[in-house]
C-alpha cells in the first residue's frame, strides 16, 4: 500500500508537466492577434495591437513561450491572472480557502443524504416513496444549476428575505475582516478563532443558498447510483444467505447490503470532492461567492491564460491527490482491494 | 427531525437583513478592475475607483465639457504660442501615505507615463504632444531620455512647466484624462516602481504597468484612500486628510456581482445602492418605475458609431469579394468607390427604424462622427434619411449603370454577440436587397479579436465600429474617423484632401471659433462624399437607489466624461 501511495505522489509532477504541455500548446492554436485581444479594452487600443504582442512575446517559438513560463514555475511564479488583478499563487491562496470551506460544508450532507435516500428508496422500491424519490432525483438531476440558484435567490433572499444575497459578507462586516487574524483563510473558522462569532455566523449564512443550490444538484445522481447499487446488492447471494440465517433485515440491509452498496459511491464520492474543490463554477458565480470557480469563469472568459493554466494545474492536483485517497478508501472499505 | 426544524427556523429568522448602512455606498458590478494604477488606467471599470483615489491637475466642471477647473493645478498660462504649459500646484496636498505632495511627484508621474507607455495605456495621445510620436522609446528611437526629461520640468519656484513638441489644442483635455493622475514618487519607488532615474528609466520602456505594485497598492490624493481589497470587494474610506470638502459618504464598497438577477434584487432590497444594470430594454422592464429607485434618463451619450465601406479591400479580404468582379455575383476591391454607392447605401439604412426597434424611440440621428454636445459639433450640417427612391437613383448612376444592370454580392461583417451590429447590418441587408432584385448582402459575425486585426489591415468590406472619447475634444474622433492618416482610415481607406488639410488646420490652432468652422466644414464634406453610415447616437440614462442623491446623478450635473465622483453624492 505504501508503496502504491508513493507511486501515485511521484506521478503527480509528471502528470502536471504533460498537462502544462498540452494547455499551453492548445492556446498556440489562436493567433498571437487573439491572444492579445483580451489585454485590449477599447478600440483606441487596438490601435496598439502589435505593440501588445511584441511586450508579450506572442510570437515567439512554442519552446521560448513555454520555456518562459516554465522558468517561471520553478521560481514559484505562476504568473499574473488578468481576471482577479493578482498574482495566481495569491488568487488561489485567497479563493481556495473560500471554495474548500463551501465544499466542506456541502459535501458530507451531500453523501449523507444521498445514502440515505438512495437505500431508502432501494428498500421501498416500486412503492410511492421510491416513486416520490425518484421523480425528485429526475428533477434535481435534470434542473441547470444557475436556474434553481437564481430560483432560491428570488424566493429565499428577495421575496422572504430570510437569508442573505450574493456574496461572502454582509456589507457591514466587510469592513472588520481586516482586523481578522487569518489562520486558514477560511471566513468561519477564522472568524470563531478570533472569537468574532458575528462574522463566523454571517460567512455561514452567506453560504446556505450556494450549499443547498449543489446540495440538490449533486446529490441527485448520487441517490440514483446508491439505490441502483443498493437493489443490486440486495439481491445477491450472499444477503439472502444471511437472512437465511435469521438476521434482522436491519442488520442485513444496515450492515452487509448497504457496506458493499457504498463502493460506487466512494469512487463518485471522490469526484464529488474533486468537483467541489475544483470550484463550482456556476454556483460561485451565480451567488458572487469569491472561490476559484468564480475566478475559473471569469479567467476563462478573458482568455487569461495564467489564470487558466494555474486552475488547471491545481485541478489536475486536486484529481491525482483524491484519486489516490480515494483508492487507500476502496481498500480500506473492501479487503480483497488489498491484495490486488 | 423536529430538532432540524426548529434550528432552520432560528437560522432563517436570525438572518433577518438590513438594507445598507446610511454612511455607506454599495456599489455592484459584473466588470473586474484590471488595474489600480493610473499610469495604465484605460477602462472604464478602473477609472470609476482610480478617478475617487487619484486626482488631475485639472477636470471638468460640473456637467461641462469645455471648461476646465482646477484640481491639483491652481492655475496655469500658456506661452511660447500654445507650445509651453506652466502649472502651479496646489500647497499642502497629502497623499494617503502621508506624505505631502511636490512638483517632483506631478513631474515623475509624467515621465512615468511617457518612460512606459505601453500598449495597454492611453498615454499614446499625451506622448503625441510631448515627444512628437504616439510611441515609446522601443517602438521609436527618436523618443530619447533627453526629450522625455525636457518635455516636462520644475522650475525654481515650485512650477510644473510641459514643453511641447507642437502645438497641441486639445492638451489640457488631455490633462484631465484619469491615466493623467498625480502619483508619489518617493513611495512608488519604496514599493518597487520606476525610480524616476535616467539610470534605470530604459528597465522601464513600455513596460505594461497593469498589475503593477502600485496598483496592488493604490496612495492617491484622492477624497477616498482603499482600504482592503479581497477577491470580490474593494472598500473604501473618505481620506481624512483630503484638501477638498470631505465627503458626505464615509465608506464606499464597489463589489464585483456578475449575476445581473442578484444585483437587480440586492438594488430592489436595499442592499446596493448603484448597480450595473443589463441595456436599456431590460433595465427599463424590471427597473424603472420600482419603488425606491431614481430613474434619470435622456442623458448625453458620447460614443459614435459608423457602418464603414471600405474603398479599398486588400488581403484576406478578397474572400469577401465573391467573384471580384462587377458581374452580380461579387464587388471589385474598390466597389465603394464610387460615390453613388456610398450615397446609395447611405439612403438605404431606416435610421428612424433603428432608433424605434433597437433603440426603443431613444437614439439621436448625428450630422457628424462625434458626440453632439461636444464643441465643434455642427447640428446644421445636413443628414441622410432612409429614402428607397433617392437609394435607386444613386444605385443607377453607379458604375456608369453597370451595377443596377448586373446587382452585386457583398459580404458584411459584425462582432459576434453583438446584438445591436447585428440588427443594423440586418436592416441594411433587408433595405438594399429589397431595391433590386440582384443585390445580394450576407451577413456574417465574427470574432472581435479576428474583426481588430482584419479590419486594421483594411481586409473588411463593410462592417461597424464605434468610438468612444479619450478627452472632450473634437479631434479625438474628428481625426480619427476623417483623416487619412487617422486610425480608422486603413477600415475605409477614403481620402479626401480638403479633409485632411481642414483637420490639420484645427489641430495646429488654438483659436476655438476657427477649429469649429473648420470641423463644420469636414462635416459637410463628409456629408457629401458619405464615406460612412452614421448609426444613430443612443440616449444615454441611469439609476440608483433613492436613497443616494448628488449632482452626478442628475440630468443637470451628469458629465459622460468623467467616472462618478463618489465626494459629491450623499446618502438618506
Amino acid at each position: 500500500m505504501l508503496n502504491f501511495t508513493l507511486r501515485r505522489l511521484i506521478q503527480i509532477p509528471l502528470v502536471m508537466l504533460v498537462l502544462s504541455v498540452i494547455v499551453i500548446g492548445l492556446t498556440q492554436l489562436l493567433t498571437p492577434e487573439q491572444r492579445a485581444a483580451p489585454y485590449i479594452r477599447s478600440e483606441q487600443q487596438a490601435a496598439r495591437l502589435e505593440q501588445i504582442i511584441t511586450e508579450r512575446g506572442l510570437r515567439d517559438p512554442f519552446p521560448v513561450q513555454y520555456g518562459r513560463w516554465f522558468s517561471n514555475i520553478i521560481k514559484g511564479d505562476l504568473g499574473y491572472s488578468k481576471a482577479s488583478n493578482k498574482d495566481v499563487v495569491a488568487t488561489i491562496k485567497e479563493r481556495l480557502p473560500n471554495t474548500i470551506e463551501l465544499a466542506l460544508l456541502t459535501a458530507i450532507p451531500i453523501l449523507l443524504l444521498a445514502v440515505w435516500l438512495g437505500t431508502l428508496s432501494a428498500l421501498h422500491k416500486d412503492k410511492f416513496i421510491d416513486q416520490l424519490l425518484r421523480v425528485v432525483v429526475v428533477l434535481g438531476y435534470s434542473l441547470p444549476t444557475f436556474v434553481l440558484g437564481i430560483v432560491l435567490l428570488a424566493v429565499f433572499y428577495a421575496y422572504l428575505g430570510w437569508l442573505p444575497g450574493a456574496g461572502q459578507l454582509d456589507i457591514i462586516n466587510q469592513f472588520s475582516v481586516s482586523d481578522l487574524k487569518r489562520y486558514t483563510g477560511m471566513m468561519t473558522v477564522d472568524a470563531a478563532l478570533n472569537g468574532r462569532w458575528d462574522i463566523a455566523w454571517d460567512a455561514l449564512q452567506h453560504m446556505i443558498l450556494p450549499a443547498v443550490t449543489l446540495l440538490i444538484v449533486l446529490s441527485a445522481n448520487l441517490v440514483k447510483v446508491m439505490r441502483n447499487s443498493m437493489l443490486e446488492v440486495l439481491t445477491s447471494d450472499y444477503v439472502r444467505t444471511a437472512r437465511a440465517k435469521g438476521l434482522s433485515s436491519k442488520v442485513v440491509n444496515g450492515k452487509h447490503a448497504r457496506r458493499n452498496a457504498l463502493l460506487p459511491i466512494i469512487t463518485l464520492g471522490g469526484f464529488l470532492v474533486i468537483n467541489l474543490l475544483a470550484g463550482s463554477v456556476i454556483t460561485e458565480t451565480i451567488f458572487a461567492y469569491p472561490g476559484i470557480g468564480q475566478w475559473f469563469v471569469q479567467a476563462a472568459l478573458q482568455l487569461d491564460i495564467a489564470g487558466v493554466l494555474g486552475f488547471t494545474l491545481l485541478s489536475a492536483l486536486l484529481v491525482v491527490v483524491m484519486s489516490t485517497a480515494v483508492d487507500i478508501l476502496y481498500g480500506v472499505i473492501d479487503p480483497r482491494v488489498r491484495f490486488h | 427531525m423536529k430538532k432540524l426544524v426548529t434550528l432552520s427556523s432560528l437560522l432563517l429568522v436570525s438572518a433577518a437583513l438590513a438594507a445598507s448602512p446610511a454612511d455607506t455606498l454599495v456599489i455592484q458590478s459584473a466588470a473586474d478592475i484590471p488595474t489600480l494604477d493610473p499610469g495604465v488606467t484605460y477602462d472604464t471599470a478602473s477609472s470609476s475607483l482610480v478617478d475617487n483615489m487619484y486626482e488631475t491637475l485639472i477636470t471638468y466642471d460640473g456637467a461641462s465639457l469645455t471648461k476646465l477647473i482646477p484640481a491639483l493645478a491652481t492655475k496655469w498660462t500658456a506661452s511660447n504660442g500654445g507650445k509651453t504649459y506652466t502649472f502651479d500646484l496646489r500647497k499642502n496636498v497629502k497623499f494617503h501615505s502621508g506624505a505631502t505632495m511636490t512638483c517632483a511627484d506631478a513631474e515623475y508621474t509624467f515621465e512615468r507615463n511617457l518612460v512606459t507607455n505601453s500598449g495597454a495605456s492611453g498615454n499614446w495621445f499625451i506622448a503625441e504632444p510631448l515627444t512628437g510620436t504616439q510611441s515609446n522609446a522601443a517602438d521609436d528611437k527618436s523618443v530619447t531620455w533627453a526629450k522625455i526629461d525636457k518635455s516636462v520640468e520644475c522650475n525654481n519656484n515650485g512650477q510644473l512647466v510641459f514643453t511641447l513638441a507642437a502645438v497641441d489644442p486639445a492638451f489640457l483635455a488631455k490633462l484631465a484624462y484619469t491615466g493623467m493622475a498625480i502619483v508619489e514618487k518617493a513611495y512608488s519607488a519604496k514599493i518597487g516602481e520606476w525610480d524616476g532615474t535616467e539610470k534605470t528609466w530604459k528597465d522601464w520602456i513600455g513596460k505594461d504597468l497593469t498589475g503593477s505594485e502600485l496598483s496592488k497598492k493604490p496612495n492617491g490624493t484622492g477624497p477616498y484612500k482603499l482600504v482592503r481589497y479581497d477577491a470580490n470587494n474593494y472598500l473604501f474610506q473618505a481620506f481624512d486628510g483630503y484638501w477638498g470638502k470631505k465627503p458626505n459618504i464615509k465608506n464606499v464598497i464597489r463589489q464585483k456581482v456578475p449575476e445581473l438577477a442578484a444585483r437587480q434584487q440586492a438594488l430592489l432590497r436595499g442592499d446596493a445602492d448603484i448597480i450595473e444594470g443589463g441595456g436599456r430594454s431590460v433595465d427599463e422592464a424590471q427597473i424603472k418605475g420600482k419603488p425606491g429607485v431614481t430613474w434619470v434618463d435622456d442623458l448625453p451619450s458620447t460614443t459614435s458609431t459608423a457602418i464603414f465601406m471600405n474603398e479599398k479591400i486588400g488581403g484576406k479580404g478578397n474572400n469577401l469579394l465573391g467573384s471580384g468582379k462587377l458581374d452580380g455575383k461579387g464587388i471589385p476591391a474598390n466597389f465603394f468607390s464610387d460615390v453613388n454607392v456610398r450615397r446609395g447605401f447611405s439612403y438605404a439604412f431606416d435610421y428612424q427604424g433603428y432608433i424605434k426597434d433597437v433603440q426603443k424611440g431613444k437614439g439621436i440621428q448625428r450630422t457628424m462622427l462625434m458626440p453632439d454636445i461636444f464643441p465643434g459639433y455642427d447640428p446644421k450640417v445636413k443628414t441622410y434619411t432612409f429614402d428607397p427612391k433617392k437609394a435607386t437613383e444613386y444605385f443607377k448612376r453607379a458604375w456608369g449603370g453597370e451595377l443596377w444592370k448586373k446587382g452585386f454580392v457583398l459580404t458584411a461583417n459584425y462582432r459576434a454577440n453583438a446584438v445591436a451590429s447585428q440588427t443594423a447590418m440586418e436592416i441594411l441587408k433587408r433595405n438594399i436587397e429589397s431595391l433590386n432584385p440582384k443585390f445580394r448582402v450576407n451577413i456574417q459575425s465574427k470574432q472581435w479579436s479576428e474583426m481588430l486585426s482584419d479590419s486594421r489591415k483594411g481586409e473588411e468590406a463593410m462592417i461597424l465600429i464605434g468610438w468612444a472619447p479619450d478627452y472632450a475634444d473634437a479631434d479625438n474622433f474628428m481625426y480619427t474617423f476623417y483623416a487619412s492618416d487617422g486610425y480608422y482610415s486603413p477600415r475605409a481607406n477614403w481620402k479626401d484632401t480638403s479633409v485632411d488639410k481642414w483637420l490639420k488646420q484645427a489641430r495646429s490652432t488654438i483659436n476655438t471659433a476657427e477649429r469649429n468652422r473648420l470641423y463644420s466644414l469636414v462635416g459637410q464634406r463628409a456629408y457629401e462624399q458619405a464615406p460612412y453610415i452614421l448609426v444613430p447616437a443612443p440616449v444615454d440614462y441611469l439609476f440608483n437607489s433613492s436613497r443616494v442623491t448628488g449632482a452626478p446623478r442628475t440630468k443637470a450635473g451628469y458629465n459622460p466624461m468623467t467616472s462618478l465622483y463618489w465626494k459629491d453624492l450623499s446618502k438618506k
